[in-house]
């Protein structure tokens, strides 16, 4: 945890929102363990240890026998900066709450699988950048106008717009704020492109969303 | 020693509690009050909750019950403070379900930063035990994350307390018996000599992922014997020489009041 981060006190990312990765795995989603595909958004944290800044260097994991991982991912979402105390919001009134909008990271572990929370994938230090700022959620009119796209060493490796997400902002807030009250502060990434871009030590990570600004980072390890 | 926090006479205090239930605040006031008065509100035993973490079938006996292979690796989800309430206060059961049921756990408070700590360790890391309830409502399980945030990240549903007992004071945490009583019938009697992984495993575990802060918590998981639990009960969750933490249900319209 840095002293500057942007997150106060939970940040929330949902999974499997990018319309066509779900498409892709639906014959996978039918069979064991998962059976069904889900029927409510999927929900993990990045708990404060995780949480970083614009600028700062993201930790190359280590296994567990203490040598370096050999392959990390990184996907890159709109985060969406609670304004107000949001408690049982309808989707019509959810925007409301917003109060501002920025981006977040997510690096982790390659994931090969969907069925248990991912504690040694996701929940590594330094593994969740927000930034580089909070902009005001009046300055951002359109949000299926938005793409977030990830680069890496300058160039683009991942393409994912707003209006290919299963479910979009106000209807997330709305299930979400059903689960649990979200306070001033909390901070909600509402889906990754489902394609993860792989990484190596040093290379710069670049996320993107035109009028939010540019999130980046360097790996470590090199 | 034991370490809490309440209000009382309408002040936020930090107490101390001591052999003989006398209790002392942070600024070093005696409190003339029994420890079961209805004059105190617990509040959560953490003043500044960090990360929750959670296991999940790691009583080889729940195991069984839930149809479930003993894990070969600890199962640990996240939860945060909006799932906390304190001792003697209430948890709502959604609308609509057909089952939820309470969790009675050990917790292991973090008192000290550490990362890459070692099992024999471990215990230097741990500031005191308190008792949890982290009930779940298995009509909301879905096979992804599971358990989801759904079922485990709820307002209200992770009743903690009354209060912290200092790591000193319990000299085998692996030897204490927990039991359940639902409106005074006992429902759950085990011990947590039956947990498959321990506190110092699990903190072994997790610091090779990630750095465990002070105020960080870790739910070790339940044994055998749980039932369904409706508005109007009762629940007293116990492990031996730690507490015993009191919750009344309520349903979703008397939690959310105006909200609802």
């Amino acid at each position: 945890m840095t002293a500057k981060t942007l997150v106060n006190s939970k940040l929330v990312c949902v999974a499997l929102n990018d319309k066509a990765q779900l498409a892709a795995l639906e014959g996978t989603f039918n069979e064991a363990p998962y059976k069904k595909p889900p029927t409510q958004p999927v929900l993990y944290y990045k708990p404060r240890n995780t949480w970083s800044v614009d600028g700062a260097e993201v930790e190359w994991a280590k296994d567990f026998d203490g040598n370096d991982v050999a392959e990390m991912v990184v996907g890159a979402s709109l985060g969406v900066v609670i304004g107000k105390e949001t408690c049982r919001v309808s989707a019509e009134d959810a925007l409301d709450y917003v109060g501002g909008y920025t981006i977040v990271s997510d690096f982790s572990l390659p994931e090969a699988s969907y069925y248990r929370p991912d504690i040694k994938g996701k929940c590594l230090d330094t593994s969740a950048p927000v930034g580089p700022e909070i902009v005001a959620a009046d300055k951002i009119t359109d949000l299926n106008a938005l793409t977030v796209t990830v680069s890496v060493n300058g160039e683009q490796k991942s393409r994912l717009a707003l209006a290919d997400l299963e479910r979009g902002v106000a209807e997330l807030i709305s299930i979400i704020s059903r689960i649990m009250t979200l306070q001033a502060g909390e901070i909600i990434a509402v889906g990754f492109a489902g394609d993860r871009v792989a990484v190596v030590k040093g290379d710069k990570v670049e996320a993107s969303i035109e009028g939010v600004g540019t999130l980046t980072n360097t790996l470590g390890g090199a | 020693m034991r370490h809490a926090r309440i209000v009382f006479d309408g002040r936020e205090l930090d107490i101390d509690i001591d052999a003989n239930d006398r209790i002392t605040t942070s600024e070093g006031e005696v409190l003339d009050v029994a420890l079961d008065s209805d004059q105190i509100t617990w509040l959560p035993p953490v003043k500044a909750p960090g990360t929750i973490f959670a296991l999940g079938i790691n009583y080889a006996d729940h195991a069984t019950e839930l149809a479930f292979e003993p894990p070969k690796e600890p199962l640990i989800f996240i939860k945060h403070a909006n799932t906390l309430t304190g001792h003697k206060q209430v948890s709502y059961r959604p609308d609509g379900i057909e089952y939820q049921h309470y969790e009675c756990e050990l917790v292991a408070v973090i008192g000290k930063t550490g990362k890459n700590i070692k099992r024999e360790d471990a215990l230097d890391y741990v500031a005191g035990y308190t008792v949890c309830n982290d009930f779940a409502i298995r009509d909301y399980l879905e096979n992804y994350y599971r358990p989801n945030l759904r079922v485990k990240s709820r307002d209200s549903l992770l009743p903690m307390g009354p209060w912290i007992v200092d790591t000193a004071d319990i000299p085998n945490a692996n030897a204490l018996k927990l039991t359940t009583t639902v409106n005074g019938k006992l429902t759950q009697d085990g011990s947590t000599k039956d947990m498959i992984f321990d506190v110092p495993f699990v903190i072994e575990y997790l610091s090779k992922v990630m750095t465990l802060n002070p105020g960080d918590m870790i739910c070790t998981g339940t044994p055998h014997g749980i039932v369904d639990c409706q508005p109007g009960d009762t629940i007293v969750c116990s492990i031996e020489d730690v507490c015993a933490l009191e919750t009344r249900m309520v349903s979703e319209q008397e939690y959310y009041g105006d909200k609802y």
